[in-house]
């Protein structure tokens, strides 16, 4: 035990505590006494054997404290997050009212000014899904599903926001075609999304995304006169050569992580 | 707290593999001298805490198998014993099976007699192959010696990853993509089986082995460097020949015998990695018998040398286990590559050359010993080859009666015989 302290205690000579070193010392000391009673229990009777070999087993203490502060901030970070939502929630809808009432009162345009607690609540609802997702993206790739129906959900509660400022403050006569704009980019964020976390076959996710993105594009595009109706609809055959291009690429690059076998290996392996 | 191991593809493929053999491997190693039973026991102690996978249960999960790691006591692990019939205990010891689920996965003996020891020593082939047993067995040695003689910790034991992918990791990215992609089934398709006994509950397991002397190692290794073979392609052509002669295959028959090949020959450093299974098979394949040993000999060394030459030898297949494992739940998974994986019926594995200097204990080198993989059920067969001061130890792991001995020590004859041939050739 002496000698594990001391180990530990000249690893950390003159290093700076806040605190956060010391519950690693004990943390370290605790986990290496649990480790000498069970290979004592082995049998180990030799104790500068145990020592070294215990020792052994904690090695770049140094290095491994590195990690355990960074890991303590992320927690302490993550509990601070958790109450900023919990108590942020509150506070925002509050916060919220009181801007309404206040805006409403001074303008006197309660038709318009709704719209703040609405757009309001919901960005807040996009903050808290974004902790969300960064929360699941970082567990396993089973659950990166929950983050990519989120992250579509955020970006609707997002283009919601739009369409209300656009409706109800602006009153812009297209209004409804941010909603085509909005599908089109859950489309495009779900594929950043599985590029940013190297999803495995993302490129079915490519090809399926660009040709049902597509129509939403010509619709929006098209109603707001940038492309004309004809012969704007090439946008849907254009899809389809994308694809086609990504796919011509893709092999191509395939192609050269493809072993050639000799072909007398090759025979001797269809002899078998 | 409960400690958890990973199960690598190769741990889950030897567990697979408990339909067609016991998963054991078994070195036995004589000594002239009275070890000392303290320090043998601190060294096994400070190896099986290095080595965790040893002291572990394997939990056979429906979705993902995985290993406890159990508390033992050395005593579980290590019996002393002044046995007076020395054969017989060694013996008893070798052909027993170490069940996945015990808590140990390794289990040593030491037998005293006149003086001398016999140390045995018994492994599930699921925590390593015959390759890392034999640098166990290495660094067992240097560090017993360390200890006794200058009172060093016996804690130099590599320690690191187990999976199965360490193969690739001194390839080049493009190569690794390369290898990477190698989905191929590499199961053998032939049919020829070793001539035993049908199966019966009353079969039991024994080890045969024959020796074949320093002069007559020397005489094959002289004859074989005239035909640009080496000593595995002439074991293997003295295999095939005797299956002929004892089988009665057609002379004209092809027949294929898998070789285990170690995939460390893929890694510049293995330093940094645990102890694990990296071996696979080639199939070695003759498309006759020859009208002599020496028209064999030619097919054996032309197929090995295909194999040879190809880049990712022994790599292919992998990617597919890894994907068979992958996309299934566990239980599933070994169904479907029961279906696509065929188990070779004729096997060989050369494990090479034991190396006297590097097992001595205490300044005593070995007197004699073999090492040698698992007990095969019928109709598998695999023929085990080990030097040790330049005596080749040939075993053949069996279960099965007295009869199935007499054929196995008949095709012993055989293998004598034809490399007494392929010696003169």
């Amino acid at each position: 035990m002496k000698s594990f302290i001391d180990y530990i205690e000249d690893t950390f000579q003159g290093e700076k505590d806040d605190g956060t070193l010391y519950r690693y010392k004990r943390l370290v000391l605790e986990r290496m006494t649990a480790r000498a009673n069970e290979v004592t229990h082995a049998g180990l009777q030799d104790e500068q054997v145990l020592n070294d070999l215990i020792i052994s087993e904690f090695p770049r203490l140094k290095e491994n404290y590195q990690k355990f502060y960074a890991e303590e901030r992320a927690k302490k970070y993550e509990k601070f997050l958790n109450k900023f939502m919990i108590f942020g929630s509150v506070a925002v809808v509050l916060l919220l009212v009181i801007v309404y009432l206040a805006i409403s009162f001074l303008t006197d345009a309660w038709d318009a000014t709704w719209v703040i607690i609405v757009d309001g609540i919901l960005t807040w609802v996009v903050f808290i899904f974004s902790v969300f997702i960064r929360r699941v993206s970082g567990m396993r790739r089973i659950f990166h599903p929950i983050a990519r129906v989120l992250l579509a959900l955020s970006v609707m509660c997002g283009t919601t926001v739009v369409f209300l400022i656009a409706l109800a403050v602006f009153h812009l006569p297209n209004s409804w075609l941010i909603y085509p704009f909005g599908v089109t980019m859950i489309y495009v964020a779900d594929a950043i999304y599985a590029t940013v976390t190297k999803q495995k076959l993302r490129i079915i996710n490519y090809l399926v995304y660009i040709p049902a993105a597509m129509p939403m594009l010509y619709v929006f595009l098209g109603a707001l006169d940038i492309i004309p109706w004809h012969p704007g609809w090439l946008l849907m055959p254009l899809a389809v050569l994308i694809d086609l291009v990504i796919v011509f690429a893709k092999m191509i690059s395939n192609k050269k992580y493809k072993y050639k076998y000799k072909p007398e290996v090759d025979a001797a392996w269809n002899e078998n | 707290m409960e400690r958890k191991l990973n199960a690598e593809l190769w741990d889950k493929m030897h567990y697979l593999f408990r339909d067609y053999n016991d998963r054991m491997v078994h070195v036995e190693l004589h000594y002239d001298f009275e070890l000392d039973v303290d320090v043998l026991k601190t060294v096994l102690i400070c190896f099986f805490e290095k080595a965790p996978v040893l002291h572990s249960s394997f939990k056979d999960n429906h979705v993902s198998p995985y290993w406890i790691v159990k508390p033992y006591r050395i005593d579980d692990v290590l019996s002393v014993s002044y046995p007076a019939d020395v054969e017989s205990a060694v013996n008893d010891f070798l052909t027993q099976c170490i069940s996945p689920d015990s808590d140990i996965q390794m289990k040593v003996a030491v037998f005293f007699h006149d003086g001398k020891t016999t140390l045995c020593i018994v492994e599930n082939h699921m925590c390593m192959d015959g390759g890392d047993f034999k640098y166990f067995l290495k660094a067992f040695c240097k560090n017993y010696n360390d200890y006794a003689e200058r009172g060093l910790s016996p804690i130099d034991l590599r320690e690191g990853s187990r999976s199965y992918d360490q193969v690739y990791n001194d390839f080049s990215k493009t190569e690794q993509r390369m290898a990477r992609n190698l989905y191929k089934n590499v199961s053998s398709k032939d049919n020829h089986k070793f001539p035993l006994t049908p199966d019966s509950i009353r079969d039991h397991s024994f080890i045969a082995r024959r020796k074949i002397s320093a002069e007559k190692l020397a005489q094959i290794k002289a004859a074989g460097k005239k035909h640009s073979a080496t000593v595995n392609d002439m074991l293997l052509t003295a295999y095939f020949f005797s299956l002929y002669e004892l089988a009665n295959y057609n002379a004209y028959d092809s027949v294929t015998i898998a070789c285990a090949i170690d995939l460390r020959r893929h890694l510049k450093d293995v330093s940094d990695e645990g102890l694990t299974n990296h071996t696979a098979w080639m199939q070695c394949n003759i498309p006759e018998r020859g009208q002599n040993i020496f028209e064999t000999l030619k097919y054996v060394v032309y197929s090995s040398n295909q194999f040879k030459q190809d880049k990712f030898m022994g790599l292919y297949g992998l990617p597919l286990l890894k994907l068979g494992y992958n996309i299934l739940p566990h239980a599933a998974s070994e169904e479907i590559i029961k279906i696509g994986y065929s188990n070779p019926l004729l096997a060989m594995s050369n494990i090479g050359i034991l190396e006297n200097d590097k097992l001595a204990l205490c300044g005593h080198e070995p007197t004699d010993g073999f090492m040698t993989g698992a007990v095969k059920y019928k109709p598998f067969v695999l023929l085990s080859a080990t030097t040790l001061r330049n005596v080749v130890t040939l075993s053949m792991c069996v279960r099965g009666n007295d009869e199935d001995r007499k054929i196995v020590e008949q095709f012993f004859d055989l293998m004598e015989k034809n490399l007494d041939t392929l010696a003169q050739g």
